[in-house]
């Protein structure tokens, strides 16, 4: 993992067109090394979540290229943009967004399932990772049977069981309580230890705070990039978080 | 995605809402149960009403004369128009087998030892052919010119002891006393042998017209006569001719019966196969009607479907959001969906046929029919299902499908 980015975007407008047309975003050139961490914040408005969308695949830009481990999204239709989504992109919301009715187990099984991955080795793959995540007794049980911590850690099982280039959390901790959250945060710091490549949307500086530069958002553009306590090393993980108790 | 995991979610889906399903199939179950129950009936009845009319009687022609223009069932007002003389020259006609007179014998009771039980109908003085063979369980059937009866199990058990073969009875008839008879003869079941007598299960007994009839009627008149005969042709498929034959004899003058045609009596011949065509006719007209009220059901039951479906897309916006987010194709959401409403329509057609195979019993046992399920609806029924399924669901699955991940992540 040296310095080949897992995810890059270059001159990248969105305008939306709502009467006026609205430039979402205006202009961004972003890449994401392989390991990196990287946190975007912006008040509300900026485009952050524009951005979040288009590194995400789930929508592609007005102008300019965004690249998701060496494919162009751009050029990609509906469907392969899909595939590449459940291949390449793990997602963390701030409301967890479990399926209510299927186990913890298989929620974090889901995305295997549209990949066509065995029932065997997804179950297999699921408690590996929710093992990994500390909750492996947890498995059988449903959502609604979770404290809140416990779902988000379902939820970054789910989003880590493709093993994809990009772990993509929005405001992960936006629904837990302080000691919870740096619980959550905590878990990001592991998977970034491991090797995984982390983009954190929000708003709290102490969560951006643990990734290693900041991308400041402002009217759709990049007001400017922040480095932060850890010194460039992807995967280093080093104890840089002196705010937040954990 | 494959199907067995697609069916999987669809079903945990569905038995996430218990209530919800059950009240939205239940439209199907009534259309479905309201249909089998009547085809179960109605092939019961058919059954009941056909199986003694089975194949062997198919070579049957019955004849009779009613007044003109009145068209009733078979033997319906008919009159006494056929001699001896008409029954044999018959049996000459080209394409005919057999024919024998089928005439009721006026009675009042029947006597078996010192047992006497009252018949008022059911004595019937007929030719040797006219009781099938294969029909007698025990003994043989009466030879034409000797004192013999048949009877079928109905009158045998009438009495406090049964009647067997070797025994004798005694009928009673209004003004020529009691005729004896020796049972040569019993019956396998109690059903009628042919349409004149109806197909219900009563006290018969069968006795050759001659001696039986002739003698007695010949005490009364000069000119005894049949109330209707049997034709039978070698083979099912001379009916027509037999049938043709027998009607361009008895409507020319050299026949008895003819005297009386013409004016105001009307010949009818009716062959088995046009019998069995009627009440067949009856039987589909029926299920047709029913079948109709059944697929307005249906569609009631397919819009309730539908409707409980859009509305379950709705509220799982967020859910169909997040399957997209981790990688569901549109034809994946599609499917699901779609499994959800097919397994909704199955469920309300299975449900259906079961509900209907319980009132079709209830309706047999009450009509006192023996019970026949219409297997071949069952199958048609868990088609019917499945397209209900497939219908109602296709547009809700579609708007689920066509569903943009983006607005559905942040839908509330």
């Amino acid at each position: 993992m040296a310095d080949d980015p897992a995810v890059s975007l270059t001159g990248v407008r969105k305008t939306y067109r709502v009467g006026e047309p609205v430039h979402a975003l205006d202009g961004v050139d972003l890449s994401l090394v392989d390991g990196s961490y990287t946190a975007v914040m912006g008040p509300s408005g900026s485009g952050k979540s524009t951005l979040m969308n288009l590194v995400g695949c789930l929508d592609a830009p007005t102008e300019g290229t965004v690249t998701v481990d060496g494919t162009d999204v751009t050029a990609l239709s509906d469907r392969e943009r899909t595939a590449l989504r459940g291949d390449e992109i793990g997602f963390v919301f701030q409301t967890f967004n479990l399926m209510p009715r299927l186990t913890a187990r298989e929620n974090v099984a889901l995305p295997l399932i549209f990949q066509g991955v065995d029932a065997a080795e997804r179950g297999e793959r699921a408690d590996a990772m929710l093992g990994r995540m500390g909750i492996g007794d947890r498995g059988d049980h449903r959502p609604n049977e979770l404290s809140g911590g416990q779902r988000q850690r379902v939820a970054i099982a789910r989003a880590l069981v493709t093993d994809p280039t990009l772990v993509l959390a929005d405001e992960p901790t936006g629904n837990l309580d302080t000691e919870t959250g740096a619980r959550i945060l905590d878990v990001f710091d592991e998977a970034h230890a491991a090797g995984n490549t982390i983009l954190v949307v929000t708003h709290e500086r102490h969560v951006a705070e643990r990734a290693d530069r900041i991308v400041h958002l402002l009217d759709g553009r990049i007001e400017r990039i922040e480095r932060v306590g850890r010194p460039g090393s992807a995967g280093a993980g080093g104890p840089a978080d002196d705010e937040v108790t954990g | 995605m494959r199907l067995r995991e697609s069916l999987r979610l669809s079903w945990r889906s569905i038995r996430g809402h218990k209530l919800r399903s059950t009240l939205t199939t239940l439209g199907v179950v009534i259309g479905i149960a309201a249909v089998i129950t009547f085809v179960t009936l109605g092939v019961s009845l058919e059954a009941g009403i056909l199986g003694d009319v089975d194949t062997g009687q198919t070579n049957r022609i019955y004849v009779w004369g009613s007044p003109a223009g009145e068209g009733g069932g078979p033997g319906e007002d008919a009159e006494l128009i056929f001699t001896q003389r008409d029954v044999t020259e018959l049996r000459n006609q080209s394409d005919v087998a057999a024919a024998y007179p089928w005439t009721p014998l006026p009675s009042e009771s029947l006597t078996h030892g010192n047992d006497t039980v009252p018949i008022r109908e059911g004595v019937i003085a007929t030719g040797t052919e006219y009781v099938e063979a294969d029909r007698v369980a025990d003994g043989r059937r009466f030879e034409e010119g000797e004192r013999e009866a048949v009877i079928n199990p109905a009158a045998a058990n009438r009495f406090e002891e049964n009647v067997s073969v070797g025994d004798t009875v005694a009928v009673a008839v209004p003004g020529a006393g009691e005729v004896n008879a020796t049972v040569v003869g019993v019956l396998e079941t109690s059903e009628g042998q042919g349409p004149f007598e109806g197909f219900g299960e009563d006290p018969r007994i069968y006795l050759p017209a001659d001696p039986y009839y002739l003698d007695l009627a010949s005490e009364a008149t000069d000119d005894p006569r049949y109330l209707s005969v049997v034709v039978e042709a070698d083979d099912p498929r001379d009916v027509d001719a037999a049938r043709d034959s027998a009607r361009a004899y008895l409507e020319s003058d050299a026949s008895d019966a003819g005297d009386y045609l013409g004016g105001d009596l009307e010949l009818t011949i009716q062959t088995g196969g046009e019998l069995l065509e009627q009440i067949q006719d009856i039987l589909d007209q029926v299920t047709a009607f029913v079948t109709g009220i059944a697929v307005i059901s249906l569609v009631v039951g397919a819009i309730g479907i539908a409707n409980i479906m859009l509305v379950s897309v709705t509220e799982r916006t967020r859910e169909i959001g997040v399957m997209k987010a981790v990688g569901a194709q549109n034809r994946d959401v599609l499917t699901l969906f779609l499994t959800e409403a097919v397994i909704l329509g199955v469920i309300g057609a299975v449900g259906g046929v079961a509900l209907g195979a319980v009132g079709g019993w209830a309706a047999a046992e009450y009509a006192d029919l023996p019970l026949t399920y219409p297997l071949e609806w069952f199958a048609i029924a868990v088609g019917v299902g499945i397209l209900v399924g497939v219908v109602s669901g296709l547009y809700p699955a579609w708007r689920a499908a066509r569903t943009d991940p983006i607005d559905a992540l942040r839908y509330e």
